[in-house]
């Protein structure tokens, strides 16, 4: 039997105790939690990592972490309600108390990042994700260049964060643009329609100073890498956040791989270069 | 001159190994099938058997197993039951390799501590076996006894014992009058064509994205996951929360998942990353042959030959690597 790194008597299963400090309908299926661990301690979690979310009944689900480390005393995840724990979570008020494990995953690589322009391009609920990057650029501003975000979702009411956007857009040295496919349902939206790529086509950017990041539904990977690459991108320069089948978050279910890289650990942040070419990445 | 069991003290033997545990071997079941299952008589040993139907991973990770309970005053504990100490007879180099490979699995780096209280409770007897027409180890070295407490070398009279850790030493110590002195006779390695083969392949990266075998073997899956079932090796999990009624109580489970089936590649709102029974297979051929995450390029096919064995359309993925389908219809 080989002996162990460590000796943890700890069950890595056991989920900390978090109390929930706040909840922001952001659209009708989309909410907004604030969250604090119960015994006063901060989550600790790097922009892009994701903690695996637990409800008394329910189990666990992986859910990205939405703010940055830069905002100390809570954490906030947002959650879309699609199946029964994230139903279960909706339900929760201020003052309940969740299960958090992590945080879990490799983060954006912060590192490279430093001192280039950051071009953020996400859809739908990746935008979550996303708001934690965005928010620590905002919050130390003076480590990055130029910030752009691009954001698109379906359609007006299915827009996330539309106060945050509104506020990038009048940071200094940030841009911030969004989109939706199709206005219907809102007659008084007055911002842009069509797809993601339209967003990116007019940018201008240094493309040997530029950190791409893309965070979004599977089906907007190919084109906005392409659209990207036309602006003379290297998959070097672009990072994704991917989403898989994630139970433990710690690589042992056996669910997220991706060949031979496990999406809770090898990701679920990566660079294209490392994926591009692995079978069922994108 | 080694140590030497006479057959007619295996009985001893038995007896004396239940100091350390119930002791479980391979029995055939009133359904006629091969299982570890108590023994207290050499009479019942079936051992002669080629493979029993589930693997002994169940005792390890079994089929489903509560790994943390819910309480209000306590919030989420693991169960603290002492798990009952069993003692294994008769475990073949394949299911011992096999249980070697589990262990890095849940037992390097982040410790999983519901499996290393289930192996813990382990005393492990390996037994020498004969091949059949579906058995191909050595494809990863599990000719070699490998993570086991005792291995025994069967002979027509008895059995050559080796200690393979401490409690093994501690076996072969109070059993020492049971033991006669004799010269091994030299035994042949057994090794199969099919063994080499996926081991020339894999060194090769080859995955045979072309191969027609894949849309053969998609067409004709059943996907009812028998292959993965009964592989040592196949381990993946799925987490579960069983609600008490009150609203105050729950159960946190794990139990068995399965690459084969369908929701095995899917996530939340229904976006599914393995659509088609190809990309399945090809998920399962690439964890076995080329590992995932931190066992990456180490092989965990040990070549019990469970899975040609009970798959009933016959697919068998090793045959990508000699190029040849084995269904016979």
């Amino acid at each position: 039997m080989p002996r162990a790194d460590s000796c943890q008597s700890r069950s890595l299963y056991i989920p900390r105790d978090a109390t929930i400090l706040s909840v922001t309908e952001l659209t009708s299926r989309e909410k907004l939690f604030r969250l604090r661990l119960s015994d006063g301690s901060e989550l600790k979690h790097l922009p892009g990592q994701f903690i695996q979310l637990s409800i008394l009944g329910y189990g666990e689900a992986p859910i990205s972490v939405a703010s940055p480390p830069t905002r100390q005393g809570y954490f906030e995840l947002g959650i879309r309600r699609v199946g029964s724990l994230t139903t279960a979570m909706h339900a929760l008020k201020r003052g309940d108390k969740v299960g958090i494990r992590g945080p879990y995953g490799t983060p954006f690589d912060l590192g490279s990042m430093g001192g280039k322009d950051l071009l953020l391009i996400s859809g739908g609920c990746g935008l979550a994700p996303m708001r934690s990057l965005i928010q620590y650029a905002a919050d130390r501003k003076s480590e990055f260049g130029r910030v752009t975000i691009l954001y698109g979702a379906r359609s007006p009411d299915q827009l996330l964060f539309r106060e945050d956007l509104d506020k990038w857009e009048t940071i200094s040295g940030f841009a911030c643009s969004y989109t939706v496919d199709s206005r219907e349902g809102d007659g008084c939206y007055s911002g842009s329609t069509g797809l993601i790529t339209d967003l990116i086509r007019p940018i201008e950017l240094s493309p040997a100073e530029t950190e791409a990041v893309i965070v979004g539904p599977p089906a907007m990977y190919t084109p906005v890498i392409a659209a990207l690459k036309e602006k003379g991108l290297s998959s070097q320069q672009i990072s994704l956040s991917l989403e898989r089948q994630m139970r433990c978050g710690v690589g042992k279910c056996g669910h997220c791989s991706i060949e031979h890289l496990y999406c809770c650990q090898d990701g679920p942040v990566f660079r294209l270069n490392v994926i591009e070419h692995l079978h069922g990445a994108l | 001159m080694r140590p030497f069991l006479p057959e007619e003290r295996l009985g001893s033997l038995l007896a004396l190994l239940g100091h350390w545990g119930e002791v479980y071997g391979p029995v055939t079941t009133g359904d006629g099938v091969t299982a570890f299952r108590p023994v207290s008589d050499p009479g019942q040993l079936r051992l002669e058997y080629r493979r029993t139907l589930i693997p002994p991973k169940r005792f390890l990770l079994p089929p489903r197993e509560t790994i943390l309970t819910y309480s209000p005053d306590a919030g989420y504990q693991p169960l603290d039951t002492a798990q009952p100490a069993l003692v294994l007879f008769g475990l073949h180099p394949c299911d011992l390799q096999g249980i070697a490979y589990l262990d890095r699995v849940f037992l390097e780096g982040v410790v999983d501590t519901s499996y290393r209280r289930n192996r813990q409770a382990l005393t492990i007897i390996g037994l020498s076996c004969e091949p059949d027409e579906f058995c191909f180890c050595g494809a990863a070295g599990a000719d070699l006894p490998a993570g086991c407490d005792l291995f025994l070398q069967r002979t027509p009279a008895g059995f050559f014992v080796t200690a393979g850790t401490m409690k093994g030493e501690e076996i072969c110590d109070r059993s020492a009058q049971l033991f006669t002195l004799r010269q091994p006779a030299g035994t042949t390695p057994w090794h199969h064509p099919l063994a080499d083969a996926i081991c020339r392949g894999c060194a090769a990266g080859e995955t045979f994205p072309d191969n027609p075998l894949w849309d053969r073997f998609a067409e004709r899956c059943l996907g009812c996951g028998a292959c993965s079932a009964c592989c040592p090796t196949c381990y993946c999990y799925d987490v579960l929360e069983q609600g008490g009624l009150d609203g105050q109580a729950a159960e946190r489970l794990r139990e068995w998942d399965n690459c084969l089936f369908k929701s095995h590649g899917e996530v939340a709102g229904g976006v599914n990353f393995r659509r088609s029974r190809r990309e399945r297979l090809q998920y399962r051929f690439l964890h076995k042959y080329y590992g995932f995450g931190a066992l990456r390029g180490v092989i965990s096919c040990v070549g019990c030959g469970r899975c040609r064995a009970v798959c009933p359309v016959e697919i068998d993925l090793a045959a990508l690597f000699e190029g040849e389908d084995h269904d016979r219809q």
